[in-house]
């Protein structure tokens, strides 16, 4: 989060995308931010604990980050820090878990545990 | 004073797809939006995860159907990179001209369900469907799909094209011009849709560039930021073409950034017809079941959709990708819509939403 800020103050106005990887070991984290005055691109990482993973939330330094940051901690069981718990984004009727983990796994039987 | 739920969706006739508003209005005014969606989501990033990378190619297209050729781009780029694939200099002309094409053809639907929802009723829809058929047509005659196309490989194209194409798409681009040029006769004098569209859902610069959005609607809002321009892929260095902004960042401008995109990319066709050679090589590698093995880098391309800037990153494993994550232009679009509804008619709410161009399959996944 202090390299965000640091990195907007630099000029880095815009926030592309937020978005995470799981490497079995660890979890990724990775920012992509744009100068729109420079039109230079930036990607920032954070590396996570694979148990009870959690970040600070990044909406005090791009706006943009909430409907992000929603979408990731939602796939990846990732908790953010610092803002309220919201409904689920993408799954608000029948939540699965962390979907986008690579442990996630999904059979005929489990149709049965959401619909 | 008394607030009072309407519930707006899960189907309205001027969404693609299906969403779910919920609206807090006070007397006419809202007073608050939250969007709900995730009604499509069908996991198409991990489902991709699981599968080669030429199979993963029709995944990619299903995604935003009015604009099909626009993600298959963006996803056979994203592979070409990871391969150190180069694409052959007569495909790359084609490539611009049938993302041109496309786009066009995705403004014209946009625009015609815009101005119909806005008071220009269904003169300007059929006008509009009218010359996307001309196109739809011509890229059937170029790959044997009206609607979706397949027709990229790996460096190039699955077929050649046919011989009188080049006429063709001169012929295409003049009856275009003539045609587009001919449409703010309906809309521009025309009092009730600039009643309904202009100074309603303002987005100021400063908020557009705080909230993400891209595309049509970051330029509205007075930014000159286009991934054709800033980054230029293919052979659009060579291109000359102006990026259209608005001024006031609202319904109106948004439509007019959109109308003077048909117009450049018109141009961009005709300059990209010019020079694409005669003769060469377009076909690219066939598909394989068994994939080539890519090399273990992050893999990030960008491109400018119709609806903004689509964004792929990607983590390239031997045969198919180990992540695979896609910036939906759409999706972040939305997500500025509760700040640009606030404080509105609840009738403008349409005018709004219609001016995002939003399309649901993107955007839930």
């Amino acid at each position: 989060m202090k390299t965000l800020k640091e990195r907007k103050s630099a000029g880095y106005d815009y926030l592309k995308k937020i978005t995470a990887v799981d490497y079995a070991t660890h979890l990724e984290v990775v920012y992509i931010i744009y100068n729109t005055t420079t039109h230079a691109q930036e990607v920032v990482k954070a590396k996570l604990p694979a148990e009870r993973p959690s970040i600070d939330t990044a909406i005090g330094v791009y706006r943009a980050a909430d409907w992000y940051e929603r979408e990731m901690s939602e796939m990846f069981g990732i908790r953010i820090k610092g803002r309220a718990a919201k409904r689920l984004l993408l799954e608000e009727w029948n939540g699965v878990g962390a979907p986008l983990k690579k442990d996630f796994t999904w059979g005929k039987e489990d149709y049965d545990k959401v619909l | 004073m008394t607030i009072m739920d309407i519930n707006v969706g899960t189907v309205h006739p001027s969404t693609h797809g299906v969403l779910r508003l919920l609206v807090d209005v006070d007397g006419d005014t809202i007073k608050k939006v939250e969007p709900h969606i995730g009604f499509l989501h069908r996991g198409v990033e991990k489902l991709m995860e699981t599968r080669m990378y030429m199979q993963n190619q029709s995944y990619t297209e299903k995604l935003d159907y009015v604009a099909p050729l626009c993600w298959d781009d963006l996803y056979v780029s994203a592979v070409e990179q990871a391969l150190g694939i180069a694409v052959k200099e007569r495909a790359q002309y084609l490539r611009v001209i049938l993302l041109e094409f496309q786009r066009v053809a995705s403004h014209l639907l946009w625009l015609g369900t815009f101005a119909n929802d806005n008071g220009q009723f269904f003169t300007m829809y059929m006008w509009a469907f009218r010359e996307r058929a001309k196109i739809l047509k011509l890229m059937q005659d170029v790959s044997g799909g009206r609607m979706f196309y397949l027709n990229l490989r790996l460096g190039g194209f699955k077929s050649n094209i046919p011989e009188d194409f080049r006429r063709r798409a001169y012929e295409l681009t003049d009856y275009l011009e003539e045609k587009i040029l001919g449409y703010p006769d309906l809309l521009d004098e025309n009092p009730v849709f600039m009643e309904r569209t202009k100074g309603v859902g303002i987005l100021t610069q400063s908020s557009a560039i705080g909230h993400g959005v891209s595309g049509p609607v970051l330029r509205a809002s007075g930014v000159e930021e286009d991934t054709r321009k800033t980054s230029p892929y293919y052979v659009y260095g060579k291109m000359k073409f102006v990026v259209p902004t608005g001024f006031h960042g609202d319904a109106f401008d948004r439509y007019r950034v959109r109308y003077e995109e048909m117009l450049q990319s018109i141009r961009v066709i005709r300059q990209a017809l010019d020079g694409m050679p005669e003769t060469g090589d377009l076909l690219g590698l066939p598909i394989k079941l068994i994939g080539p093995v890519a090399k273990p880098d992050t893999v990030i391309v960008q491109r400018e959709l119709p609806r903004g800037e689509g964004l792929i990153y990607m983590i390239p494993d031997k045969q198919k990708p180990y992540r695979i994550s896609l910036r939906s232009p759409a999706f972040i679009n939305l997500a500025a819509l509760p700040e640009m509804a606030e404080g509105q008619k609840f009738a403008d709410l349409f005018p709004i939403l219609g001016s995002l161009d939003i399309i649901l399959g993107e955007l839930d996944r």
